[in-house]
């Protein structure tokens, strides 16, 4: 399995990082995984919604100190 | 599948109004929904072609912060939105006359697909949502 992309968008206010995730799963082949550093809460709740609508696997998100990190599974 | 068309029909020249349309738009968008804009009114001025940020956006108190804090540019979201999804855009050809601007010309390069009417812009939207801002 090839290593996780990270995007670290701390510090963007939304939609900025659902942005540059969907830029890179443009990019990404199925199966590989996206990893998404933010400080912006409501891209943390967005993402997941974003990613059920599309068809997309949400993998799981953490939050420590102010930072979620929300892991996306390209699925189609 | 597809969701119902998303038809935005943006008039204000304030930055947050501008913004909220920009968001609406990339948002939508990429979300597997096809969203058309009508630029119109005070609203195409901030489309201009080559002009500083300080510029092209006016407007009220979250319009200091917006410009002060890392919110993403409004051109950007429009074009992301071109980029990434199914998202269209038309110059109101009325404002255009009016200020004797081209789309090719004088608009912010690559975020159009044209000028139109309202009247055409209208009846495509009987096809999906409308929200004017």
């Amino acid at each position: 399995m090839s290593e996780r992309q990270k995007i670290d968008a701390r510090g963007a206010f939304c939609p900025g990082p659902l942005m540059e995730l969907i830029a890179a799963l443009k990019l990404a082949q199925v199966g590989e995984e996206i990893e998404v550093l933010s400080s912006d809460k409501g891209s943390a709740a967005d993402i997941p919604a974003w990613v059920a609508k599309v068809g997309h696997v949400h993998v799981g998100t953490t939050e420590q100190d102010g930072c979620w990190t929300i892991i996306v599974r390209k699925a189609k | 599948m597809a969701g119902l068309p998303l038809y935005i029909l943006l008039a204000s020249g304030e930055h947050e109004k501008i913004q909220l349309a920009a968001m609406i738009a990339s948002v939508g968008a990429v979300s597997d929904r096809p969203v058309e804009v009508f630029v119109s009114m005070d609203a195409l001025p901030a489309f201009r072609r080559d002009i500083e940020p300080a510029e092209r956006y006016h407007g009220g108190p979250l319009h200091e912060t917006f410009m002060t804090s890392k919110v993403p540019d409004a051109m950007e979201l429009f074009s992301n939105g071109r980029m990434l999804g199914d998202l269209k855009m038309w110059a109101c050809a009325l404002i255009l006359d009016l200020h004797h601007w081209e789309v090719e010309k004088d608009l912010v390069e690559g975020l159009f697909d044209g000028p139109a009417g309202l009247t055409v812009f209208l009846a495509s939207a009987e096809g999906g949502q409308l929200i004017t801002i």
